[in-house]
């Protein structure tokens, strides 16, 4: 099984996410984490390891998790108290990265009608359930589900739109 | 599990957002990074969802605490309009929380409606029900003349110092 250069370059946004919800986004060793788990899944896969075309994702996280639990091993052995720790639950976006896409979320929350909000933020801040939120709010089924792809399109647009133009986010 | 997701985008979420949270199970979540390493569109979904849950969280309301009174104070100019989410946010903040010495800074807020003063009694209701008061602070003029007309500055103390409001409610001045 071959992987181009594009392929690894498409993995490697996906292996950051992984490595950073393990390790934490403030981990120093992020980007040599992500370098080592990409360079160990292409050796397999020169070497016809990856035998199972529908399993490369589970393959890929195998070595992730690897690559994670030795980087972690050897940060106990060289410091008693390693400074590295996950992140709280919900800080997944680095502060640095949030920063850039400020005003892009802002924009996109501005695109959302109050009625839309107030369903989000029950759905995502609130963690009521999706019967909950049409029982209090009197909305159909379908009405959600219109309400929740919506919002979810805009956001996906932010972050397509930032990882195809990084940089312009600030700016647009 | 694929096929799940793709079908069902509340599902999906419901998924994402426990992930994010951290509330899966080891197994499961191992398995939901197996999926999206291999598929670009529910890692495209998981960042969306980031931003969004982001955008939301975006406190419409600061809130304190000055010993045991909560200080609220808008993030950014509101109106307490019918039609704003400011007004809602506010309410829940109060009514949510179950404070019950309360002081609302309104120094950026520019205008009210009779939902905002109609919500601003609820609070008040909600805080005396508790054993507590709800008093404001730093209300500018257009405010403050709306507070006036409607006698509602004869039930909702007003005060134009941070201590000296806290201090009413009781306690040493901060």
């Amino acid at each position: 099984m071959n992987f181009s250069g594009e392929d690894l370059e498409r993995l490697r946004p996906k292996v950051r996410f992984k490595v950073c919800y393990d390790v934490g986004f403030f981990c120093p060793d992020v980007d040599d984490i992500v370098q080592e788990a990409l360079m160990r899944f292409m050796l397999a896969a020169r070497e016809d390891k990856i035998h199972n075309q529908a399993a490369v994702g589970a393959f890929l996280n195998g070595i992730c998790r690897n690559v994670v639990s030795e980087y972690r091993r050897r940060n106990m052995r060289d410091e008693p108290m390693p400074e590295v720790v996950p992140e709280p639950p919900g800080k997944s976006i680095a502060e640095s990265e949030l920063f850039e896409l400020r005003d892009a979320i802002a924009q996109g929350m501005e695109q959302l009608s109050e009625r839309d909000r107030r369903v989000l933020r029950a759905f995502y801040l609130e963690e009521k359930s999706k019967d909950e939120i049409l029982k209090q709010t009197g909305m159909t089924d379908e009405n959600f589900r219109v309400v929740l792809c919506r919002a979810k399109e805009r956001f996906r647009a932010i972050y397509l739109e930032r990882t195809q133009h990084p940089g312009n986010s600030r700016h647009s | 599990m694929s096929t799940n997701f793709h079908e069902d985008p509340v599902y999906r979420e419901e998924f994402i957002t426990a992930y994010l949270r951290r509330r899966l199970t080891a197994d499961l979540a191992e398995q939901w990074e197996s999926h999206y390493l291999a598929c670009d569109d529910c890692f495209e979904e998981i960042r969306a969802t980031e931003l969004l849950i982001r955008g939301l969280g975006e406190p419409m309301v600061e809130r304190r605490r000055v010993n045991d009174v909560t200080v609220l104070r808008f993030a950014q100019g509101a109106q307490l309009l019918a039609s704003s989410l400011e007004l809602s946010e506010l309410s829940n903040v109060i009514r949510l929380q179950n404070d019950s010495k309360v002081l609302i800074d309104l120094s950026r807020v520019s205008r009210i409606d009779s939902t905002g003063l109609g919500v601003l009694m609820n609070c008040y209701c909600h805080a005396v029900k508790n054993a507590g008061a709800l008093k404001l602070l730093n209300a500018d003029a257009p405010v403050r003349r709306v507070l006036s007309v409607t006698k509602i500055d004869s039930v909702l103390q007003m005060f134009e110092d941070e201590a000296a409001a806290i201090a009413s409610f009781g306690l040493p001045q901060a």
